[in-house]
């Protein structure tokens, strides 16, 4: 029965909010919205919560709509996307706060605050989040009357990072990691007040990296998106494309030909594969065990080699487009993914043993960064490290995409929560992948690879998930019936991670620091890319892509 | 008289003084390199010289022409100093090892220069801990403290192990003990031998003791703030210690420059060994380091005083058991024969 569990889901908030619930509809199975009257947003979750007491909050979209702008609280309780649907006056845009509800939307508010202006009453912490320290206030960027350069003072004033207070108390001592640090691969900075050698706090600054990818979206065609999305991150750039993909195909929707989503899983699964064995590798490299990175990246090769024999491409596959895949699978690459995958098997199932077992690997993992299962879901972790603190979710397994609903894998989860069983899960789970692939290279459906699709894409929205390398990823797009999308709102998986770094870190050693953060699996480049850094840059960016567009259109055939 | 200085010039600065040994660290730093980099399934140094080899060399140099630069708010001299000063302790330290089967200064040694050998790299350890104090950087502060903390443990059983090979041969010269061993004392006390090498990786902040610069955590640790000139003496006292480290392994344990000499002058036959055993030991204490992954400060606190103390005192004891059996009398028989 369609109708049961998304129906229970409204009619809970039905019966407690009354006149409060001002609409509410089921776009599909596993996707219901609720409009809520102002203020009565509060209301909605904890009544949610009270009913569904696992339920988390992925992220918070804000919407320009001209005069009012539109929250939408998107909630995942029982095997349901919620969309929970306020607006607010753009002259005075205030609300209250969700985080004493539901700590979890902590950085989804301050990201609004950040980027739309919306204020929150009642945060603990209301600070910017992506943009810079020296950004002019009351610039919103992703507001629609907004545009790059348009009454930013060119030049920013000398920025404001400041020295830390390096005499808080007799013994106590701040260190800054970052934003340029051995064990961080991306730019960002933690300010850890130190005693001794044991971490008391520690404070995050993300937002180096930031690239306006969300406001350039909205200048740039559907069909041109999905290579941007690709770039928002390197390493799981097939879990953006197929979910920035699935989003639209669902706004215009095309139904996508079974053999193009076995391909997508393929794809996605050696994505996941390549993703996790790399941070295995840096895994080993951030506790001095140099000898396990350099085995497990060159095994890590071969998935790239796999990868460029499949897509044509080592790193950005490119693979997906709206409507299907670019290129078909051949009978002798095919051949190749099985046997390479045996292969991979055994190599597995000896860093299984490696991870299992070394005694000088256990010392440095077992016990450390521990997050426990009512924090995790507290603060809506998603992934290898919600599954690693005993939380049992999977995208892939609770709202199937693509081909999961037939192909048979099992979710591991571990109820230790820390830095062992996070790395436990990322290896169980290529153990996992290599099962999928071989099951969806055997079980290839005949039939075309893709179906064309139009440019313009009739009016509409669509939230979809995937299941990332890091976690769950989601992109919501909006249409309003041209071929340049409303709103493109991207919710990486690593901004839903980072807010538990602070809570796994405290009271454990510096030693434990690169370990702890490791295990997260952090991705800045991907946090980062909501905003534009400085009008120049700005400008100067969404030029290069239209450049990048006649180039395109001229060859398109 | 005069060819009597002549000699001991040539033997200071050149042969087996200075550029010998100097010549032996980069060798041995490539060597550690290449055989690190095929553990790890790597190809290591291979374009500067064939194979490689003179890839230290080149690093040195280029080191040695970067810019010099020195933070303000540094502890002046120290911070100048420390490097040069821990080289040239490390250098003085290697000087008294018998390398060709005499030390540097041409002479057997004295009845007692493994004390004075011992205190000297206490004192370069020393030095190594004030290059990061000085730097008013909370990396190389914390660098410094864990090397401090490290070093204080470990001093004491490589003191009281190398104490061992003493008590087995009946004397405190360096040279006595390697040419006493007609079988290296490594196989009659290997429970003397592996406690040794293992305190030794400790000493020489190599994996899985590699805490004072572990590079993730604390950038370079004590080394962070050095550049140029001053970086590349902080490289090559570590580089030295390494080879000390090994040589004094070997010396104490594996007969140190003795071996067959099979024709030809002793001296070329006493070098050969002396330098293949170097690099045995290094070969093992790479092995280890390439197979274990770091440990945190309070692990190796703790692993010292309940693990590795115990051990270098129960390896002690047992030697004091062991000598009259080894050497076939008692102890008042050894007493009388002084």
């Amino acid at each position: 029965m369609a109708s049961s569990r998304e129906d229970e889901t409204i009619n809970t908030l039905r019966e407690r909010l009354g006149q409060g619930l001002l609409n509410s509809w089921v776009s599909r199975p596993r996707r219901a919205y609720v409009h809520v009257r102002q203020g009565s947003h509060r209301e909605a979750i904890s009544a949610l919560l009270n009913r569904f007491p696992e339920t988390t909050i992925s992220t918070i979209t804000a919407l320009d709509l001209g005069g009012e702008i539109e929250l939408n609280y998107h909630l995942w309780c029982d095997g349901t996307v919620l969309t929970v649907r306020v607006t607010v006056p753009k002259s005075n845009p205030v609300t209250e706060t969700v985080t004493d509800i539901i700590p979890g939307a902590a950085l989804y508010e301050r990201e609004v605050f950040d980027l739309f202006g919306v204020r929150f009453t009642g945060h603990p912490d209301l600070r910017r989040l992506l943009l810079s320290d020296d950004w002019p206030s009351g610039q919103y960027p992703l507001r629609k009357d907004w545009s790059p350069g348009a009454g930013l003072p060119l030049k920013a004033p000398p920025s404001r990072i400041g020295n830390p207070d390096m005499r808080d108390a007799s013994s106590i001592v701040n260190v800054v990691v970052g934003p340029q640090h051995p064990a961080l691969h991306e730019p960002e900075r933690f300010l850890f007040k130190l005693d001794g050698e044991t971490v008391l706090d520690v404070e995050t600054r993300i937002g180096y990296v930031h690239r306006g990818i969300e406001k350039a979206a909205e200048s740039l065609m559907f069909f041109q998106n999905v290579h941007l999305v690709e770039r928002i991150c390197g390493i799981c750039n097939v879990a953006h494309t197929v979910c920035f993909c699935q989003a639209v195909e669902e706004i215009g929707r095309v139904e996508v030909p079974p053999r193009a989503e076995c391909l997508r899983v393929i794809i996605a699964e050696l994505n996941r594969i390549h993703s996790h064995l790399l941070l295995l590798g840096v895994a080993g490299l951030e506790v001095g065990f140099e000898t396990l990175f350099q085995y497990i990246w060159r095994d890590r090769e071969t998935v790239l080699d796999l990868v460029e024999g499949l897509t044509g491409n080592r790193i950005m596959a490119e693979y997906n487009t709206i409507g299907g895949v670019r290129r078909d699978i051949s009978p002798s690459i095919a051949q190749t993914i099985l046997r390479e995958m045996r292969n991979l098997r055994k190599r597995t199932s000896f860093y299984r043993e490696v991870f299992e077992s070394d005694p000088t690997l256990e010392l440095r993992t077992k016990g450390i960064g521990r997050l426990r299962r009512p924090e995790a879901l507290k603060l809506c972790v998603v992934g290898p490290v919600a599954r690693a603190s005993g939380v049992d979710s999977d995208i892939r397994r609770d709202d199937p995409y693509a081909a999961y609903e037939d192909a048979p894998f099992n979710v591991p989860v571990y109820d230790e929560g820390d830095v062992w069983a996070r790395l436990m899960v990322r290896v169980d789970e290529v153990a996992e992948s290599i099962n999928l692939i071989e099951y969806a290279v055997e079980n290839m459906p005949s039939g075309p690879f893709r179906v064309r699709v139009a440019r313009r894409q009739p009016e509409g929205e669509a939230l979809s998930r995937v299941e990332a390398p890091r976690g769950e990823l989601l992109h919501y797009v909006k249409s309003n019936g041209s071929a340049y999308p409303e709103r493109v709102k991207v919710r990486t998986p690593t901004l839903a991670n980072i807010i538990s770094f602070r809570e796994m870190v405290k009271g454990y050693y510096v030693a434990d620091i690169p370990a702890i953060l490791v295990s997260l699996d952090p991705c800045f480049a991907c946090t980062d890319r909501v905003a534009l850094v400085d009008a120049d840059s700005g400008r100067k960016w969404i030029c290069n892509l239209r450049d990048l567009r006649s180039d395109r259109w001229r060859k398109q055939p | 008289m005069t060819s009597d200085l002549l000699l001991l010039i040539f033997r200071v600065l050149i042969f087996p003084g200075f550029l010998f040994l100097l010549s032996l660290t980069l060798f041995c730093d490539w060597f550690e390199r290449k055989i690190m980099a095929r553990m790890q399934n790597r190809m290591g140094p291979t374009y500067t010289g064939p194979f490689g080899i003179l890839q230290p060399l080149a690093d040195y140099v280029k080191l040695l022409t970067k810019e010099d630069i020195t933070p303000r708010r540094v502890g002046g001299v120290i911070f100048a100093v420390t490097p040069v000063v821990s080289f040239a302790l490390f250098m003085l330290s290697a000087f008294y090892l018998p390398i060709d089967g005499l030390n540097v200064f041409h002479n057997v040694g004295f009845e007692g220069d493994l004390i004075l050998v011992l205190s000297l790299i206490t004192l370069a350890h020393f030095t190594l801990f004030l290059s990061g104090w000085s730097s008013a950087n909370p990396y190389s502060a914390l660098g410094a403290t864990r090397i401090l903390v490290q070093f204080l443990g470990y001093d004491i059983p490589l003191i009281m192990l190398a104490a061992g090979s003493a008590l087995m041969t009946g004397s405190l010269s360096l040279r006595e003990i390697a040419a006493k061993q007609s079988v290296p004392l490594a196989i009659l006390m290997p429970w003397a031998f592996v406690p040794f090498l293992l305190v030794l990786q400790a000493e020489l902040e190599e994996d899985p003791f590699d805490i004072p610069h572990a590079e993730t955590e604390i950038v370079a640790g004590y080394e962070t703030e050095f550049a140029g000139r001053k970086y590349a003496f902080i490289r090559l006292s570590k580089d030295l210690q390494v080879v000390f480290g090994a040589a004094l392994a070997s010396n104490l344990f594996l007969g140190g420059p003795y071996g067959p000499l099979l024709f030809g002058p002793p001296a070329f036959w006493f070098t050969f060994w002396f330098v293949l055993k170097v690099l045995i030991v290094i070969f093992v204490m790479e092995l280890i380091e390439a197979i274990c992954a770091r440990l945190r400060i309070d692990h190796v606190v703790k692993a010292n005083w309940s693990l590795m103390f115990p051990v270098a005192v129960l390896s002690l004891a047992l030697t004091v058991i062991a000598v009259p059996w080894l050497r076939g009398a008692t102890w008042i028989e050894l007493l009388e024969a002084r």
